[in-house]
């Protein structure tokens, strides 16, 4: 009987062992899945090289535009900007 | 005699654990690398970048955008060869069109109304992209607009450019 009881206890502790180990396996595949998924769309703003500001090529050329302005179209400009911010 | 079976089986066990871990860890590499990058909007960005470099340089718009009538339309015609763009893909993806984009100028007095326009491409994309204007899918096509101002002589303008890229099959799995 006792040696039984012993042999039951023993196969539960691994039972329990392979359950454990399948749960992380499933979670760590779901995971890996996930983060494919998340991390695998490049950005634009994930292209700085060496700023930590995003450098937009068509905001300087706005900000050209701007320096040689006058009063009256600078103000376009900045109605513009601030209507699209 | 029975503790070697005993030993047997655990060594199977072990076998067969070894078998599954080893099995995850192979769907683990495989799940992240079977999809791949979605460079598009990149893409996207790199053909508005090359267009608006080639029609305004230090703030003016390009003297072969206008004849004495105005806007140019053989300059328009020719754009894409003017401008030093392409929309080649690779053979696999040739069966349908992959690429659009449309440039509006609106002059600084009316910002509503374009006054000349350039597209090219496939305008089956354009409707995708209305689809999306309140939520992003990822198996439609990639929609990337920007805009700056520039000078054509006293005349400022407005230049709304809308870059689409599909290559769905290339960057989403």
């Amino acid at each position: 009987m006792l040696n039984k009881k012993a042999q039951i206890s023993e196969i539960m502790t691994w039972v329990v062992a392979t359950i454990v180990i399948l749960s992380i396996l499933i979670v760590f595949i779901y995971a890996s899945s996930l983060l494919a998924q998340k991390t695998k769309t490049i950005k634009a703003q994930d292209l700085r090289i060496d700023s930590e500001k995003e450098v937009n090529l068509l905001d300087t050329k706005t900000l050209i535009a701007y320096s040689s302005a006058s009063e009256e179209k600078r103000g376009v400009i900045e109605g513009w900007g601030k209507e699209n911010e | 005699m029975k503790k070697k079976g005993g030993a047997k089986i655990i060594a199977l066990y072990w076998f067969v654990i070894l078998m599954i871990v080893a099995g995850g860890i192979f769907a683990m590499v495989y799940s992240f690398y079977y999809h791949p990058y979605d460079v598009r909007e990149i893409e996207g960005k790199i053909i508005i970048n090359q267009i608006a470099d080639c029609l305004s340089n230090q703030g003016e718009l390009s003297s072969e955008l206008f004849d004495e009538e105005g806007f140019s339309a053989s300059y328009k015609n020719n754009f894409l060869s003017e401008c030093h763009i392409n929309f080649n893909v690779e053979e696999s993806w040739n069966k349908e069109p992959q690429y659009y984009f449309k440039i509006d100028f609106y002059k600084s007095e009316d910002l509503e109304n374009s006054v000349f326009n350039i597209l090219k491409g496939s305008l089956e994309l354009v409707a995708s992209c209305e689809i999306q204007e309140e939520k992003e899918y990822k198996r439609e096509v990639k929609c990337v607009e920007d805009n700056f101002f520039s000078f054509n002589g006293e005349d400022l303008y407005l230049i709304k450019i809308l870059a689409i890229i599909k290559k769905t099959e290339k960057n989403v799995k």
